[in-house]
């Protein structure tokens, strides 16, 4: 009589067989005492590992676990307020942004007008010679403002009625600030140190 | 009974001080206790504080013990479960009941158990003579001809037990804990470890075989 793999065996012992593969082993077992003797062995060390017990928890060891969770909640929780706080400071940047274009559109299409009046206008100056350079004058001082204060600003303010704002008195804080920012363009194109008409 | 609140609806939801206090806790725990690890996890997810307590106290026991066996250092062993139920919490958004419950718990532990060991090992490679309560005495303990003096109390028998146990290759440690200390399936240990089950069979097997012989001389009729 052939004997069993000791896989089989202890398969058996363990219980990690199918049923048909356990029926073998036990028939088999009914007939050879060797075979016997180690599946036995393997009882018998199944009820010696069970000896190896181990204890309770300490007594501390729920309420460090409830400790650690609600720290996690606590750091979550900051975590959150900080999340929320970034993405509070991101819509509002965002809507800055969205007013700052929106005033920009508004205002690039009075620009349009005033640029294309302002050149019409240049023509007739031109030809009166003498008023030509005092009005590169004005913007020549207007590039470079002694006092560094924002002059610029005032200054085409005070052009506003020659270059066709005809509503002025509607115009809000923040268009004056989109015509501080539409000035530095403007005197940016202009030759520096050396007044476009000069010649 | 009736009468209580159900403590799965979010305006009963109690923080765990809370939950400590409260008479009507003695009730959810009780009546939360037959819902299955699965229900109470989503629940937790949910964020509720009450099926998270009664997850920790299912498996309080069965994570302390497992880690015990692992690591052997009783406050490493604490510390471990209680990570294991730290990132249990802190998982809970991302938790997809597909998986076992203890799958996903045990896996957690043993990752964790594992690497511990690794550090460990790490820490004390070069530090010889560490295992003062090992070999010697184990030798002492296979002497076929033992005086009454070698005669074994229970506490010698447990820590031979453990010598053995402790000296398999960590896969093989790690399978036998889940199957003969967890009561885990040796299909559910195939998903812990990740390997297939038939490699799980040849792990328990080898581990057992290497026991047996270990430990053969408890194993004869009778104790020493
Ligand atoms: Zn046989």
């Amino acid at each position: 009589m052939k004997c069993l793999e000791t896989e089989k065996l202890i398969g058996y012992a363990y219980r990690l067989l199918d049923e048909p593969a356990a029926s073998l082993v036990r028939a088999h077992l009914g007939d050879c005492p060797r075979c016997r003797e180690i599946v036995e062995q393997h009882g018998r060390l199944d009820a010696v590992l069970s000896e190896w017990k181990t204890e309770e928890p300490s007594p501390e060891f729920d309420a460090r676990v409830r400790l650690a969770v609600e720290a996690q909640k606590s750091r979550s929780n900051a975590w959150a307020f900080r999340h929320w706080q970034w993405t509070r400071g991101l819509a509002l940047a965002s809507l800055a942004v969205l007013i700052i274009a929106g005033v920009v559109w508004f205002a690039r299409g009075h620009l349009g007008v005033s640029d294309s009046s302002r050149v019409a206008e240049q023509k007739p100056r031109q030809a009166m010679g003498a008023q030509a350079p005092a009005q590169v004058a004005n913007l020549h001082s207007l590039a470079v403002p002694g006092d560094g204060s924002l002059r610029p600003v005032q200054a085409v303010h005070g052009n506003k009625s020659a270059v066709g704002f005809t509503n002025e008195d509607k115009v809000t804080q923040a268009l004056e600030d989109y015509d501080l920012a539409a000035n530095f363009d403007l005197l940016s194109e202009l030759p520096k140190g050396e007044p476009r008409v000069a010649n | 009974m009736g009468s209580y609140p159900n403590p799965i609806r979010p305006e009963n939801f109690m923080s765990f001080p809370q939950l400590f206090r409260g008479q009507s806790v003695v009730y959810n725990v009780a009546t939360m206790a037959i819902e299955n690890d699965l229900d109470l996890m989503l629940r937790v997810r949910d964020g509720d504080t009450v099926s998270f307590e009664i997850l920790l106290r299912r498996y309080r026991l069965p994570m302390v013990s497992y880690f015990r066996r692992m690591v052997r250092d009783q406050g490493l062993a604490e510390d471990l479960a209680q990570e294991v139920f730290l990132r249990v919490y802190k998982s809970r958004e991302r938790y997809q009941p597909g998986a076992k419950f203890t799958t996903w718990l045990y896996r957690i532990a043993t990752n964790l158990a594992l690497n511990a060991i690794r550090d460990r090992k790490d820490e004390v490679s070069g530090t010889p003579g560490d295992d003062s309560d090992g070999g010697t005495e184990f030798e002492r303990f296979i002497d076929p001809q033992p005086t009454v003096e070698q005669r074994l109390v229970q506490g010698d028998r447990e820590r031979l037990i453990r010598q053995a146990v402790e000296a398999l290759p960590e896969n093989q440690r790690a399978a036998v804990l889940l199957h003969k200390y967890q009561e885990v399936d040796y299909r559910q240990i195939a998903r812990i470890l990740r390997v297939s089950e038939s490699a799980v069979k040849s792990l328990l097997f080898r581990a057992y075989e290497t026991l047996r012989i270990r430990l053969e001389p408890m194993l004869r009729e009778g104790r020493i």
